[in-house]
């Protein structure tokens, strides 16, 4: 809690919550990171389950990897954020589910890209394995599951009020 | 500005509506950005295929995609209506906001050069300049709209 005070005190802090630019850029990076991880992922979690058809094996892994991206930029701006407001978001539990559904989620995704990796088919994706097929489908709860949580720390704690 | 339509949009029953509880301006924006990950989902897998990212035959999922993109958007669109309703006069004036409305404009436009023009090319594995132009376009565009999306509340003048 100290260091998260003493974050919160930073000249960075400052500038986020006081800038013209600091705050609105970084949550709107934040927003577009989100986009990106959160869209992919959901699109090969339909692919693997069959719902559309198209891809050949190889691409999988390189989609998941464009969604790893946007989850850097997330991560980034969703720190740089963390850092400006550390003390009130810590004590709000809606924004600990969104953490916790963010763990859950990255972690998924970065172990299906590297469990999809090795599948150097040349045809489409048709018999893809349940684990993935399953382990996908979790991963597309706990994103959206993140993104609604995101969107109700403002209206369930005392953080922007 | 004429204020008297955003006066009269202010006063209608919808507008009304959402600001009636304190529970649905929070659901359109869970909606809103639910729906906004799928479409920028979808026209990501299409825009990538444009511009050659992959150059698989795909004109059966690039339908299906096109069809989900316009369901999110028509969620997205509607939610959107929606908060214009309930804090009209937060819009008015609002750089941001235009400037959003004229990149949805231009990514729909944009999205109609494509159907018309270039909807023939995903059926085979070729890769095209105007493609490649349509596919990051639609990406800028768009990740334009997210942007300005989120500057909505920052550059609110009421």
């Amino acid at each position: 809690m100290k260091f998260l005070s003493y974050l919160e005190a930073s000249a960075f802090s400052e500038w986020v919550l006081t800038s013209m630019l600091g705050f609105p850029t970084l949550i709107a990076l934040h927003s577009v990171g989100m986009a990106v991880a959160v869209g992919l992922s959901f699109m090969v979690t339909l692919h693997l389950n069959r719902v559309f058809i198209g891809f050949k094996a190889q691409l999988i892994p390189r989609l998941l990897g464009i969604a790893v991206w946007g989850f850097i930029l997330n991560l980034i701006t969703g720190l740089a954020l963390f850092v400006s407001r550390g003390p009130e978001y810590i004590e709000s539990y809606i924004f600990l589910i969104k953490m916790l559904l963010v763990v859950i989620s990255a972690m998924i995704l970065f172990w299906l890209r590297q469990y999809l990796r090795p599948m150097n088919l040349t045809t489409e994706v048709s018999v893809a394995d349940r684990t993935a097929k399953n382990i996908s489908l979790i991963s597309t709860v706990t994103w959206f599951g993140a993104v609604i949580a995101g969107r109700l720390i403002a209206y369930l704690s005392e953080i922007y009020r | 500005m004429n204020l008297s339509i955003f006066a009269w949009i202010s006063d209608t029953p919808v507008a009304a509506w959402v600001i009636s509880s304190a529970y649905i301006w929070p659901i359109l924006e869970c909606i809103h950005f639910v729906s906004l990950c799928v479409l920028i989902g979808s026209l990501l897998v299409i825009d990538l295929r444009l511009i050659g990212f992959y150059r698989e035959r795909c004109a059966s999922m690039v339908k299906f995609l096109i069809r989900l993109s316009l369901m999110a958007f028509i969620a997205n669109f509607a939610t959107g209506l929606l908060f214009f309703a309930g804090n009209t006069f937060k819009y008015i004036d609002n750089v941001a906001f235009e400037i959003k409305l004229v990149l949805m404009m231009a990514a729909g436009i944009n999205a109609l050069f494509y159907k018309v023009r270039l909807g023939h090319l995903v059926d085979t594995e070729e890769v095209s300049w105007g493609s490649i132009s349509v596919g990051y376009l639609s990406l800028l565009l768009w990740g334009g709209v997210i942007i300005c999306g989120r500057m909505i509340t920052f550059y609110a003048t009421y």
